[in-house]
């Protein structure tokens, strides 16, 4: 299909307001008579709460009140469960513990909220969170996810008799007898450590409780309005449209944004009821590194079966999956883990075990990548192991594997996050792969380059990796798209904006189908009161899911302005055209209405709408997949190694994207930039260094590293295009592409750079010091 | 967090011993002590600033001396805590007779910190411990001298206590010192 305006590359609509500072954020918000919160946090990672003094901070002038869990009395409950086990796996453990308001009797993990201050500044609340004094009983932490499930071991939950909070097995095939036709059995222990999300905006929410119109108006830094919006108002007992949510420009979600119901969402709009006053908070970067979701901590043991030439007869996983103190997100995260554990790979056997395990940590939730980055590594470490034990081309290993074009849609026969089979809709893997290769010209790195830079004495290495994304799954979303008399199309929908350029991609869908210029779509994205119904932006779905939405609601708006346009015109609806914002008569471009006449005639003052009509240009709809969208990439890099510094330098970085059908090219590329910054910080910087108590030891930028400008190469993005057959549009997901391959790609480049040293990486994320150990220490 | 290292005094064992045991000698020794006092058998209970880096704050916590092997070794616990976090840790000390008047004195131990103290300290923090810890001997070197003297001279000791400010000059010093020592070690 031939687009005029979609897959244009169209100018991000929102950059303007965005980069003069004319965007609204939660921060921005200011009411008159509002109160500010401030947060007292334990220290401790596990300890048992003896007595809480608030006395002398609530003696501080301007000091408004002073709350524990106590105090909340009735309104006291944990965070509601969000996503419950696969109904359709057998014998799943999951034991449910969410999140709470305001810890009542034990810490479980540093960061939880005992206490809240409300006064009439941030400076008063923050003061006055230092006089709060709590005399705990500390306990020692679980930090370890092996040593936590012996038995005798300190518990999370006392009233669990484990740390378990999850198990279940899946398996395709029969991978036992496989094996026995194997020419090797590799086995692996991998380490895969946590990282944060680092959103340049922190969480904050501002709540406005009025008591004469009994409604309460939040501002909410999060990713999905409408499910924050409904567990308000059922926590506080009011109905849904009492509660009106509003995400409005929010500054980088990465996952941990999501309906997590955070303890500050269940504080705060208590607050202000209890108060009548405006409240706000928004989190400062140290409470962000306690507080906010983190991900990919895992210990996975990995058994792979091959042929001699490379084919690969079998997978076995063993997963124990961190959870950290809470499970409020389930399965979506070791589910994701397993479903890309086979890669873009044709595996006829897999059986994979998952524990998921409590710990004195900060709770997990996906983090961009969301497992799937766990699961491209363990495959793609494991081929390339295999292909030095084989002396195969690690190329020739790839192809020979790689699912083939007639096979889709392929079914993995495993469940996914979505709790649908994981059938992969589309993909044409191999010439994406060759095109990866090509591009970074792989051959002639090998042949001459490499050699003759190695003669220079300079450690220069390459990696490629292809990979999968799951993206684009159910449940559904929505989209309202209405003509408003002045011609212009205002929309809506509930997958609120983190920065995907939702007010630009949705309007090139709209524009599309009604003929209008993308500046003359409005769209929100992120408020309750403009549509009711929706999940949020996570998952890699937007485009996919929200995105066939808007077009249903585009194409049914369409309809009424031909059948309107087609009476007042007194022309078949199959000669009407729309263009410029006019609905003309194909061969006699004088004779048109404009769709503003046709929205004031749509909505009539006298007269009656006709029976089974309905007045206005405007539609809602909904779009839900049976299964998701899996798009397929390919990342390439050249890397070098400073042997005395450790230090990585990136000199080429090369991606092949297959997301189908692109609404806009810029939109894509941003994302994959963003994507591959990410995954460098996994691959090399960013790790969260916990230490036996569970004590978070760099809580800050000082020590927490990111990757810089500095640190970026060049990326190259080359695009393939396999539609997907499930949606109108044909698109697949994007957002999380980008950071998922990068540690695999990194560390088999990393590996052909330093051919001198006995370097096998089964560990992720790397570091400077830690690559040192790694070459040195064996040596010592 | 380890901490462990020796230090030589000029004195007997037994003077060495007392001096430990000395509260008035023992606030002057660690730089930034408020407060320190005998509150129960071997309990001692204590109120010190401890700056590291960005992190400062006041401390309380107590300390107690157990597994007592007079002159010769018992084991010290510390619990303590305050705005920028707390720390807890448990160590052993020994004293041996060298002779000619000499003592060493070793200690190892296991110190958890947590909170800011941990979060944002933690780089800092081994430099600092350690620049704390060669003060409080520098300090003590000093009393035992001064003991000497005054019992020599007839008169009452005069404890000096070292200011916040030459503390926090002097864990300027070692931090430098500490990152030349690692330049230079690098360079060879």
């Amino acid at each position: 299909m031939t687009y005029k305006v979609i897959g244009k590359r169209v100018k991000r609509v929102e950059d303007p307001r965005l980069l003069t500072g004319g965007a609204l954020f939660v921060g921005d918000v200011n009411l008159p008579n509002m109160l500010y919160a401030a947060f007292f946090r334990s220290d401790y990672a596990h300890a048992r709460i003896k007595s809480i003094d608030t006395s002398q901070a609530k003696l501080i002038p301007g000091v408004v009140g002073v709350y524990t869990a106590e105090d909340m009395g009735e309104a006291w409950e944990p965070g509601p469960p969000l996503v419950s086990p696969p109904p359709t796996l057998e014998d799943v453990v999951f034991n449910s513990r969410r999140q709470v308001p305001l810890v009542k009797d034990k810490v479980k993990h540093a960061g939880e909220i005992i206490a809240v201050v409300v006064a009439e500044s941030r400076y008063i609340a923050e003061d006055a969170v230092e006089e709060i004094y709590v005399d705990y009983e500390p306990l020692p932490a679980v930090t370890d996810l092996e040593k936590c499930l012996e038995p005798g071991h300190t518990l999370v939950h006392d009233d669990l008799d484990t740390n378990l909070a999850a198990h279940l097995v899946q398996n395709k095939g029969d991978y036992e007898a496989a094996k026995k036709e194997a020419d090797l059995v590799l086995k692996r222990k991998f380490k895969l450590d946590r990282g944060a999300a680092v959103a340049m905006e922190n969480r904050g929410i501002v709540v406005d409780w009025d008591q004469k119109s009994q409604h309460l108006m939040v501002w909410d830094a999060t990713q999905s309005p409408i499910p924050i919006r409904n567990g308000m108002a059922a926590r506080l007992g009011l109905r849904t449209h009492q509660v009106r949510v509003v995400a409005p420009f929010v500054g980088g979600g990465f996952g941990p944004k999501i309906m997590m119901f955070y303890a500050e969402e269940m504080v705060l709009p208590w607050l202000t009821m209890k108060l009548n006053r405006p409240v706000k908070w928004i989190e400062d970067r140290k409470e962000n590194f306690y507080a906010t979701t983190q991900e990919r901590e895992q210990i996975q043991e990995v058994e792979m079966a091959l042929s001699k030439e490379g084919r690969i007869l079998g997978i076995k996983q063993k997963i124990i999956h961190d959870t950290g103190a809470f499970n409020p997100y389930g399965l979506t995260t070791p589910l994701n883990t397993q479903s890309h554990s086979m890669g873009p790979y044709d595996v006829q056997n897999y059986n994979s075990e998952v524990f998921v395990v409590f710990t004195n940590k900060t709770i997990v939730t996906p983090v961009r990548g969301a497992g799937r980055p766990q699961g491209i590594y363990i495959v793609e470490r494991m081929l390339d192991i295999a292909c030095k034990d084989l002396g195969l081309d690690s190329r020739e290993v790839r192809r020979l594997n790689f699912i083939p074009k007639d096979a889709f849609p392929y079914n993995h026969e495993i469940i996914d996050q979505a709790f649908a089979e994981l059938v992969l809709d589309s993909g044409n893997y191999l010439p994406a792969y060759e095109k990866a290769l090509e591009k970074i010209e792989y051959e002639k790195f090998i042949k001459e380059d490499q050699p003759r830079l190695r003669a220079e004495g300079k450690y220069v290495g390459i990696g490629v990796v292809p990979f999968i994304e799951t993206t684009g799954v159910g449940p559904y979303e929505g989209a309202r798209v209405a003509i408003e008399p002045s011609g212009k199309i205002s929309a809506a929908t509930g997958v609120g904006t983190q920065g995907q350029s939702h007010m630009t991609s949705f309007a090139q869908i709209i524009a599309e189908e009604l003929g209008v210029e993308v500046e003359d779509v409005s769209l929100v994205s992120g408020d309750t009161a403009e549509i009711h119904w929706g999940t949020g932006t996570f998952a890699s779905r937007g485009a996919v899911v929200a995105g066939n939405a808007v077009l249903a609601a585009a194409s049914d708006v369409r309809k009424k302005v031909l059948k309107l346009a087609s009476k007042i015109l007194e022309t078949p609806e199959d000669e009407l055209e729309l263009d410029g914002g006019l609905v003309r008569v194909a061969d006699i471009p004088d004779k048109s209405i404009s769709l503003g006449e046709l929205a004031v005639l749509a909505n009539p003052f006298r007269g009656a709408v006709e029976p089974g009509t309905e007045p206005g240009l405007e539609s809602t709809k909904y779009f839900g997949p049976a299964y998701g969208a899996t798009a397929f990439g390919v990342h390439g890099m050249i890397l070098e190694v400073d042997p005395e510094t450790m230090m990585i330098k990136i000199h080429k970085y090369v991606t092949v994207e297959d997301c189908g059908t692109m609404l806009n090219p810029l939109v894509v590329e941003g994302q994959i930039h963003g994507g591959v910054s990410m995954g460098i910080g996994n691959a090399y910087y960013e790790k969260l260094h916990y230490d036996e108590n569970a004590q978070l030891l760099n809580a800050s930028l000082a020590d927490y590293l990111i990757p810089t400008s500095a640190e970026m190469p060049h990326i190259e993005v080359y695009h393939q295009n396999t539609p997907a057959p499930n949606n109108k549009l044909g698109t697949k997901g994007v957002g999380e592409a980008g950071a998922i391959p990068v540690p695999a790609a990194f560390a088999q480049a990393l590996e052909n750079a330093l051919p001198d040293f006995d370097l096998e990486i089964i560990e992720t994320p790397l570091s400077p010091n830690r690559l040192y150990e790694l070459l040195y220490k064996s040596e010592e | 967090m380890k901490v462990e290292g020796e230090h030589l005094f000029t004195g007997t064992q037994q003077q060495v011993w007392d001096l430990f045991r000395n509260t008035e000698v023992m606030a002057a020794a660690l730089p930034g002590t408020k407060k320190m006092e005998l509150v129960g058998e071997n309990t001692y209970e204590a109120i010190m600033n401890v700056r590291v880096g960005p992190v400062a704050g006041e401390f309380s916590g107590q300390l107690v001396l157990s597994n007592e092997d007079h002159p010769n070794s018992y084991t010290m616990t510390v619990d303590g805590r305050g705005k920028p976090g707390f720390l807890k840790g448990v160590g052993d000390v020994i004293l041996a007779d060298q002779g000619a008047n000499q003592t060493l004195m070793g200690y190892s131990g296991e110190v958890q910190i947590g909170g800011k103290l941990a979060a944002v300290g933690q780089r800092l923090i081994d430099t600092v411990a350690k620049s704390i810890i060669g003060q409080a001997f520098e300090t003590l070197d000093n009393a035992l001298a001064e003991r000497e003297n005054a019992e020599s001279e007839g008169r009452e000791a005069d404890y000096h206590q070292s200011s916040e400010g030459d503390y926090a000059a002097t864990v300027a010093k070692d931090l430098i010192k500490n990152v030349l020592k690692r330049k230079g070690s690098e360079e060879a």
